[in-house]
């Protein structure tokens, strides 16, 4: 009963500030906010929880080099090259210098369709989809 | 029947000059000599830009070049030796070696944007031919398939640098 025990801790009405007075009113919007939210949380779970997606980087190329995921998904880059790349779609996105071996990781907040290089190697290009 | 026999001669002869010509080029010891020697001489004029470029775009190349080619012949050796091949010099290594050492003479006397101007200018005409050397004589000499492909993988990397240097000599251009 957690909003049961803030509203416990509420002072008597004629003492409640002008602020105190718009914060419980804020924090019952919340408690309603989030009964609301409770059954969108779930059927978001049965549509299937975030997933992680791979890109590989061999040989100077992204693999693969179009990749369409949903909002929320994550896509690591793992650079299998022996030398830096980046992963750049500026301002969306830019993974900086990503070290031979290492690897980077983006989950896609925003909706849309970011092309994207690398800086070092401006023959590189890749396109990630967001639905 | 006895005209395909003819035609079967033929072709084996012609075959067997294919091969002959093929044997004439570059052995796998050289190549492999040819690729560690190519990467060194751009890592030599790379750590020159490193410190003597005088745009951050310029170090920013030099140090790149450093990176990439040092990985790639990390590999090139790790394979080398995997494979129990000695790079063995070579007429092809030694004039890739004797134009680095001109071109380091060269930049070692520029400053400024003279240097960046020639180093630069000299990337992208080295990136071309160590591309036309890839097409023309590494790839197709190639005897052993994890040497060629090596050859084949990292071959993108050096176009890519190719078009950076390009980019670079646009842009140099434009602020001179």
């Amino acid at each position: 009963m957690r909003f049961g025990s803030v509203a416990g801790v509420r002072k008597p009405a004629g003492v409640m500030s002008a602020s105190a007075i718009a914060g419980s009113r804020f924090l019952r919007l919340a408690a309603v906010a989030a009964l609301l939210a409770l059954p969108i949380g779930a059927s978001v779970l049965a549509a299937g929880a975030p997933a992680t997606h791979t890109v590989t980087i061999d040989g100077t190329r992204y693999e693969p080099a179009t990749l369409t995921v949903n909002r929320g998904d994550t896509v690591v880059w793992i650079n299998k090259d022996p030398f830096p790349h980046t992963v750049t779609a500026a301002p969306i996105f830019d993974s900086g210098s990503i070290a031979a071996g290492a690897r980077w990781s983006y989950t896609a907040r925003k909706a849309g369709d970011f092309a994207y290089i690398c800086t070092l190697h401006p023959n590189m290009a890749g396109r990630l989809v967001v639905r | 029947m006895k005209s395909w026999l003819a035609l079967l001669t033929a072709f084996s002869v012609v075959n067997g000059s294919a091969a002959f010509a093929q044997a004439t080029g570059p052995t796998d010891p050289q190549i492999a000599h040819i690729v560690v020697t190519a990467n060194q001489v751009d890592i030599d004029a790379g750590k020159l830009a490193e410190t003597k470029g005088s745009t951050q775009a310029v170090k920013d190349f030099g140090k790149q070049m450093v990176t990439d080619h040092t990985g790639v012949n990390q590999q090139a050796v790790a394979l080398a030796t995997r494979l129990k091949v000695t790079p063995e010099d070579n007429p092809t290594s030694q004039s890739l070696k004797a134009g680095g050492v001109d071109n380091v003479k060269k930049l070692e006397g520029l400053s400024g944007a003279a240097f960046d101007k020639a180093y630069v200018d000299h990337e992208v005409a080295y990136h071309v031919q160590v591309l036309d050397a890839i097409d023309k004589a590494l790839v197709p000499n190639a005897k052993n398939a994890d040497l060629k492909a090596l050859i084949v993988k990292v071959r993108p990397a050096f176009v890519g640098h190719l078009e950076h240097a390009k980019m670079l000599q646009a842009n140099l251009a434009r602020a001179g």
